[in-house]
């Protein structure tokens, strides 16, 4: 569960203060999929990394699965992420692993056992569709397959929920579909997904919840919704 | 299983970067070479100091051809004269078997010579009660029968105290320029691993690694630079010592000046120790220094 209360975010550069996020209000539930819309510089990217920690909100409370996160200390903020799986449009693979390593060094980073590592990695690789491409290397995979790579990733510690940062953006329309479904599939497991995006086609075919945000400010969140209001 | 897992991690870091370890390597071993250089200086005038504060005073050596009643006599006489504190006898053979065990490992300067065919003289070591007198009491044991040479010990202590700490600012100095240098060094050549993998940092913070699971990879490498840096210096140094030591001693010997140096094997675990902690201290505050900026996600 994540939930924004009275959200805002202030950017200082240089004497100018920029206003990213303005008093933003939202609960994503556990199990949820929503979708998070707007062009880029609408605050988008801000509200996805103050739900990763990676920035704190200058005013208002974020609360992920219960905890008030906004004072977490900098030395939790490895476990609060370890609750959550990430993955952005450049799928941020390592290049001199292969797919199997690159999955389950997120395991050893979490202090797995050899043996789980062994259990989970290829359950994982079997859920993203990548079983027979365990020896691979990113490079000599499509952009589909390399997202899904940093799908597996993402989700073979187990998190209560995904965020994907415009995950499709580098993908071709029937790919990015693919993905799209793939997360979906994912959410059924019960794993709450957070998909940040500007890609209207997909975001109108899946009728998900839509928070569409502006100029930093939240100017609608549709149940079952398209990229625009009017469906 | 974490912990061979950050182990093997250091390694491979070690190796990614040949050139750049390579330099921070052969720098580190010249700082701490040109600091081990001071060191043992300095422990060898330590070691002097010491021998003889134990037996301050001055050294009687005895005609050979004295006979045990002279001897015998001579120490009564010593006895006599006002300030004297003790006087110790010390046989030829004793001077000999001492010299003979201290230098066992430097064996070939002894070569020839023998309990029968000894180079040393019998000797009363006497020991004062007031170290400024020694010059009254020397000229008075000078006038004495059977006195070959009396060798002064408190005057080479006021130089050696001097050269002491000489060499005690000396070393200090370079050890503070050597840890600086060094610390720079290390961290430099690991911010170049560390930037050639900010990817797989950056990576490893979203999925959850804590800052000291990111870090100790890289400490291990800067540990790893140290100690190798730190061993080979060791080993350049031990030989080279041994060789130097052996060519004072061969030319003492054979001049019959009376030196005393440290022999390796005595200072080779103050050495290692001395070496270790500063390769391992050393190649981990580098390895902090340069992550800092790389955590901050």
């Amino acid at each position: 569960m994540i939930e924004f209360r009275n959200v805002s975010k202030t950017y200082t550069a240089g004497k100018e203060n920029v206003e990213a996020v303005h008093n933003a209000n939202f609960t994503i539930e556990k199990g949820e999929f929503a979708f998070l819309v707007g062009t880029s510089g609408s605050g988008k990217s801000t509200l996805i990394k103050m739900i990763l920690k990676e920035e704190n909100p200058t005013e208002g409370n974020i609360i992920i699965n219960g905890k008030d996160t906004t004072y977490l200390k900098q030395k939790r903020v490895p476990y609060l992420r370890r609750s959550m799986g990430v993955v952005f449009q450049d799928f941020r693979l390592l290049p001199d692993k292969t797919v199997y390593e690159n999955v389950a060094f997120a395991m050893y980073i979490v202090n797995a056992t050899p043996k789980h590592i062994r259990r989970q990695v290829p359950m994982v690789l079997s859920l993203v569709g990548l079983s027979g491409k365990a020896k691979m290397y990113p490079n000599e995979l499509s952009g589909g397959e390399q997202q899904r790579v940093a799908l597996a990733r993402a989700l073979v510690n187990n998190p209560s929920m995904l965020i994907a940062d415009e995950p499709t953006g580098n993908l071709d329309p029937e790919t990015a579909w693919d993905i799209m479904t793939l997360l979906n599939d994912i959410n059924m497991r019960g794993t709450t997904v957070v998909v940040a995006t500007h890609a209207k086609d997909i975001v109108d075919r899946m009728k998900k919840r839509v928070i569409h945000i502006d100029k930093g400010i939240i100017d609608r969140d549709d149940k079952k919704g398209g990229y625009n209001s009017e469906i | 299983m974490k912990f061979s897992y950050l182990i093997g991690e250091g390694f491979k870091n070690v190796f990614k970067n040949k050139k750049s370890t390579g330099a921070s390597l052969m720098i580190m071993c010249a700082t701490m070479m040109i600091f081990g250089l001071f060191f043992l200086i300095g422990q060898n005038v330590n070691y002097m100091l010491r021998e003889i504060e134990s037996e301050q005073g001055m050294q009687v050596f005895i005609k050979k051809e004295a006979t045990e009643i002279e001897i015998e006599k001579l120490k009564q006489d010593i006895q006599k004269i006002e300030y004297v504190s003790t006087t110790k006898y010390v046989s030829k053979e004793e001077a000999f078997n001492i010299v003979k065990e201290r230098y066992s490992e430097y064996g070939r300067f002894l070569e020839g010579y023998d309990i029968d065919r000894n180079p040393f003289k019998a000797s009363y070591v006497v020991t004062l009660t007031d170290l400024s007198k020694s010059e009254e009491v020397r000229t008075q044991i000078e006038k004495l029968d059977s006195v070959n040479n009396i060798e002064m010990r408190d005057k080479t202590i006021n130089a050696l105290v001097t050269i002491a700490n000489g060499v005690r600012w000396i070393s200090f100095g370079i050890l503070v320029i050597l840890i600086f240098i060094s610390i720079f060094i290390i961290s430099n050549t690991i911010k170049l691993t560390v930037h050639a993998r900010r990817k797989e940092i950056s990576i490893m913070k979203y999925v959850g690694a804590t800052n000291s699971f990111i870090r100790w990879p890289f400490i291990v490498e800067g540990i790893i630079i140290g100690v190798v840096a730190a061993m080979i210096s060791i080993l350049i140094l031990g030989v080279s010592y041994n060789i130097i030591i052996g060519k004072i001693m061969e030319s003492s010997i054979t001049n019959m000046i009376s030196i005393t140096l440290l022999p390796f094997s005595e200072i080779v675990e103050l050495v290692i120790v001395v070496y270790l902690g500063l390769g391992i201290g050393i190649g981990s505050i580098g390895s902090i220094i340069s992550m800092r900026k790389y955590l901050e996600v």
